[in-house]
């Protein structure tokens, strides 16, 4: 009661001050009868200044705030009549005046919290608007500081039917603004982004209220926002990758800054915030005006800008919705498939940008959409028709193609691992294929073969090899061999790359990109193989390794291919060393120097290096598998070939064309027989080599003739002769030969390969079987004769090489052997060499 | 001060430099401003009007004519009560544009919009396109058509009077009073009579 007794007593002091003042205060409209207006106008009246210059007049503001805060049900028609004055003096062109209004409404605004202030706010706004609606800079810069006031209070009870579409476009136009004289400008578009920046606070955090993530609205908003971003200075744009990050560049005070803020950094700020509240369901109402907008000002070429944009829009996102702009900007990319090819370079290159921002959030179906639809453009873009002597078009829609492919691996590039093997599964699965195809699209084919596996490789380098059966799952591993055999050379060397990416996890690759024999020289890292390692060597070593020398043997080989094969070759050697490779490997080697040796279809320099090749694998094997007999036998055979051969040695450029294929002399060459010898002597187990022969029957189709299945003998070669002579002298009376498993075609091998290895290995147990008895149970003349009847050639061929040959310098062991062979028949199985190589 | 009837937001739309800008500026401020710059984004103004005695306050958006503008320019287009469509009767293409123009509307305004063809500056001597032109243009389209010049000030009154007159129609024929409130919308089917009647010929 006392509390409101003394409100009384003070009222009623006032009231007699005021009526005292008013009697002076002739500017007063209606000042005689003041006496008798109602009190809350005399109250507000009496804030007014007699000198409008002087202010508004504190200690009646405060009584006036009082007054509202005891009575609150007076606020709305204080409110009113406040909002009745600025009107009028608004008319009158009178400012100050409108100023000391506006500043008595901001105060109550402030100090009023009640429940009536519903009512007060709507007096409040419709003067804001008032003020906004004059062509006054000051006025209009006044308002838009009260509204920011206002939204930054909070309400009790949300007004529903409460629109701010008015405020939305008319500080979306100031935002525009293009006054003359520059500080006004500059004043008046700051007004119109705090303008904005509190509209969207008021309105972001209430449902209830009008939805400002409506098309209607954030079509004025982003544009207003990113005209004013786009005047930034150079250094806000500079598109060095650590600017801007998760945090404004710097801090602008958005509520009474200074004069000198620039408008480009609020802007940002603003769209910040904007972005950073924007639910799921709003990202598409917020980044489509930025594509419009950025389309319309042609702010693709040179793309800075698009860049800092979308790094702004990405760095401020929630995390969770960042894939969302991804995927936005891929559309975006859809529907201008028509624009320039430039337009769509940088658009792509944007997306190379941020696309790494959105990776670490990425999960499941999303992923293979963004990956898909890359591909997609580039499946599109390599098929689409272009003038061929349009030079600058096609070289313009290349950059494109290799944009979304660096794009591509920028995404990959910020998977888990796990994700990069699926995206590489996924590439690979839409490269076409070694199928047939419509000769008109080979040109084509080829290209996206290129591109995707230029992608493919790309993404592989990235990846981060540990475990073989994860990096090379069989449903990757098939696919990729199968490439790895099609027609165009680049393609295959791009196979090869992407299985040293793989297979390399030690950061050997670039030391063993091409062969040698200085094998010590080159600081190999070399880990212990592990019981998945070997696991994985028994599931698919060989089928690589059989791959591998199909490939050598396709007649257009290259020397990007023969030393991309080598690689791949010489890091199964390192990173898979069980004793099982061991033996596989050199008998690849030999397999090799057999293609070396035999196919004429080949480019004499390749032939060579062919032999490079295989030396250097067996020197590599024989260290890195630690086989000391194996070390020392190779390094004889190269300091032979040091000595009469030093083009085996290394590739060579300049006298491949003279040198002759055929005067390659026996130490020069591996020797099986001596392999094998070694390997005995180092207690290796020969017989593992059996199982696994197979596949490499393959690649010998040129000196192991098969005289069991009635095939002419090709041994006119001199350099099949040669090989042979040296193989046929040592070894049994080539029966064994008569049981290679099949004719030799393609269709042959790619049963082998899709064989499942068990059945594979139980029909050559039955083989080897097979094989063992014969020899077990026929007598050794009965062979001999056996061997003799099976035609003239070969024993042509023999007597031919036997004479031609007559000092055999190397041969002495094998001599032995054969005459071992001949005396004791029990030996076969370790010493038929044809065992091994059938 | 805040006793009008009505609010009615009208915006013009038009290509570069057909005047839009100076059309605004006579009818709001009475002025034809020398050397007025290009539009950036949009402008503002309001204008209260009187007709048969009922205050109208007319909110008035001012595009910028350049194709840049478009990405915000078009978001203004929806809330519009009355579009004025400008082009220079001196200027052949920003006669050629209008089709484009009324693509745009189509798309972006709402489809009971008061639509207003305009030929701005008749004072010119180099004259490219005859009223007759004009006025087939807009009645094929189903608009209204006026001439005028912002420059000797003929029409300019007309035109917004004009305006408010038919939406004042249309908001009166819809029953519902349009007041003062945002939201206006203008249901009424009303006959385009206007270019046939009293305010084509200038
Ligand atoms: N002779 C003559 N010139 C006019 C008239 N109206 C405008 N102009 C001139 O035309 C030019 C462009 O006028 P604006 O009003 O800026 O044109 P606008 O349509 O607003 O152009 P934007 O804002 O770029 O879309 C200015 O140089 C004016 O002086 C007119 O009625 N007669
Ligand atoms: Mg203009």
């Amino acid at each position: 009661m006392s509390v409101w007794s003394t409100l009384s007593d003070s009222s009623f002091l006032e009231m007699l001050d005021s009526v005292l003042s008013k009697c002076d205060a002739s500017h007063c409209c209606c000042g005689c009868c003041a006496a008798l207006r109602p009190r809350y106008k005399r109250l507000v009246d009496n804030i007014f200044p007699v000198n409008p210059e002087d202010g508004l007049v504190r200690s009646n503001m405060d009584k006036l705030t009082f007054y509202s805060m005891s009575s609150p049900e007076k606020l709305d028609r204080i409110g009113e009549y406040l909002a009745q004055r600025v009107s009028r003096d608004i008319y009158r062109h009178r400012n100050p005046m409108v100023i000391i209004a506006m500043e008595a409404m901001d105060q109550l605004l402030l100090a009023c919290h009640a429940q009536s202030l519903n009512l007060f706010v709507e007096s409040f706004l419709k003067t804001v608007q008032k003020l906004l609606e004059t062509t006054e800079p000051a006025l209009q810069i006044l308002a838009s500081q009260s509204f920011v006031k206002f939204a930054n209070i909070e309400e009790d009870t949300p007004s529903y039917h409460r629109r701010y579409d008015f405020f939305v476009s008319k500080f979306a136009s100031l935002c525009h603004s293009n006054h003359p004289e520059v500080d006004v400008l500059n004043s008046l578009r700051l007004a119109g982004l705090r303008g904005i920046q509190g509209v969207v606070r008021k309105t972001v955090s209430d449902d209830l209220v009008e939805n400002i993530w409506e098309p209607v609205h954030m079509d004025k908003i982003v544009p207003s926002l990113l005209y004013n971003m786009q005047h930034a200075r150079p250094r806000r744009i500079s598109n060095d990758d650590n600017s801007p990050n998760g945090l404004p560049e710097e801090q602008v005070d958005s509520e009474n800054g200074a004069r000198n803020i620039d408008p480009s950094a609020l802007a940002e700020n603003c769209l910040r915030e904007l972005v950073g509240r924007a639910s799921f369901g709003n990202i598409r109402s917020v980044i489509k005006p930025v594509f419009k907008h950025l389309d319309l000002h042609e702010l693709w070429v040179p793309n800075d800008f698009a860049i800092y944009t979308f790094r702004v829009i990405m760095y401020s996102i929630q995390v969770q919705y960042s894939y969302a702009v991804v995927e936005n900007l891929m559309m975006h990319l859809d529907t201008s498939s028509r624009s320039r090819a430039k337009v769509r370079t940088s658009m792509a290159n944007v997306l190379a940008k941020i696309i790494a921002i959105a990776a670490g959030e990425s999960v499941g179906p999303s992923v293979l959409e963004i990956v898909n639809s890359l591909l997609k453009h580039l499946k599109q873009s390599i098929m689409s028709p272009i003038p061929v002597d349009d030079k600058e078009a096609v070289t313009d829609e290349k950059h494109f193609q290799e944009s979304l492919i660096s794009a591509l691996a920028e995404f990959a590039y910020h998977l888990p691992d796990y994700q990069k093997i699926e995206i590489m599964m996924f590439i690979i699965g839409g490269t076409p294929g070694t199928g047939k195809s419509d000769p008109e699209n080979v040109p084509a084919e080829t290209l996206l073969q290129h591109m995707l596996l230029k992608c493919l490789l790309k993404v592989s380098h990235k990846y981060k090899s540990t475990n073989f059966s994860t990096s090379l799952p069989l449903t990757f591993l098939d696919p990729l061999l199968r490439t790895s055999l099609v027609q165009d050379a680049y393609v295959r060397v791009l196979v090869q790359e992407i299985l040293h990416c793989l297979l390399d996890r030690h950061d050997n690759r670039s030391k063993l990109k091409k062969p040698s024999v200085e094998i010590c020289d080159l600081n190999l890292a070399i880990d212990k193989c592990s019981r998945a390692d070997s696991l994985f060597y028994k599931n698919h070593g060989s089928r690589i390794l059989v791959n591998l020398s199909e490939s050598l043997d396709l007649n257009n080989v290259t020397r990007e291919n023969i030393e991309a094969i080598y690689c791949t070759a010489a890091l199964i050697c390192v990173e898979l060393a069980t004793d099982e490779m061991l033996v596989d490997i050199l008998r690849w080697a030999l397999a090799v120097q057999d293609v070396a040796l035999t196919n004429t279809m080949l480019h004499p320099k390749n032939r060579l290096s062919l032999h490079v090749v295989a030396i250097s694998i067996v020197t590599l094997a024989s260290h890195t598998m630690n086989v000391t007999t194996l070390v020392e036998y190779s390094s004889k055979v190269v300091s032979a070939r040091n000595g009469s051969a030093p083009h085996l040695l290394n590739f060579n450029e300049s006298s491949a064309e003279s040198i002759q294929q055929d005067a390659i002399s026996p130490e020069c060459l591996l020797d099986f027989n001596a392999i094998a010898d070694c390997m005995k002597e180092a207690g290796r187990d020969i017989m593992g080599m059996i199982p696994l022969q197979g596949p490499f029957n393959a690649n010998q189709r040129y000196s192991w003739a098969d005289s069991s299945v009635n095939q002419p003998s090709s041994f006119t070669d001199l350099s099949n002769i040669n090989l042979d002579g040296s193989e046929s002298n040592t070894s049994s009376p080539g029966l064994a030969r008569r049981y290679a498993e099949e004719e030799v075609t393609f269709e042959a091998l790619k049963k082998v390969l899709a064989e499942p290895v068990e059945s594979r290995r139980e029909a050559e147990y039955e083989k080897r079987q097979v094989i063992c008895e014969k020899f077990r149970n026929t007598p050794f003349q009965q062979l001999v004769a056996s061997s003799q009847s099976k035609g003239d050639v070969l024993n042509d061929t023999l007597n031919q090489i036997l004479t031609r040959i007559s000092v055999m310098p190397c041969g002495q062991p094998e001599l032995n052997a054969v005459q071992h062979n001949n005396q004791s028949l029990p030996h076969y199985g370790n010493n038929f060499p044809d065992l091994f190589v059938y | 001060m805040e006793d009008y009837k009505y609010l009615f937001k009208v915006v013009l739309i038009g290509n570069a430099g057909v005047g839009k800008t100076c059309l605004v500026r006579r009818f709001t401020q009475g002025i034809f401003p020398p050397g007025q710059g290009a539009t950036i984004g949009v402008d503002f103004m309001i204008k209260t009007v009187e007709i048969d005695g009922l205050k109208i306050k007319l909110q008035i958006w001012d595009t910028a004519g350049q194709e840049r503008f478009r990405s915000i320019t078009q978001s203004y287009y929806r809330s519009a009560h009355a579009l004025i469509l400008v082009y220079d009767v001196s200027a052949q293409p920003s006669f050629d544009c209008l089709p484009v123009w009324l693509r745009e509307v189509e798309e972006y305004a709402s489809p009971k919009v008061l639509r207003v063809l305009v030929g701005n500056k008749v004072d010119r001597d180099d004259r490219e396109i005859p009223p007759a032109v004009g006025e087939g243009f807009s009645r094929m389209n189903n608009m209204y058509f006026i001439e005028t010049s912002a420059k000797d000030c003929s029409n300019v009154d007309k035109l917004f009077q004009e305006i408010a007159r038919e939406l004042i129609q249309d908001a009166n024929s819809n029953d519902g009073p349009v007041g003062q409130q945002d939201t206006t919308h203008l249901d009424g089917a009303a006959e385009k009579s206007w270019s046939e009647s009293n305010c084509c010929k200038s």
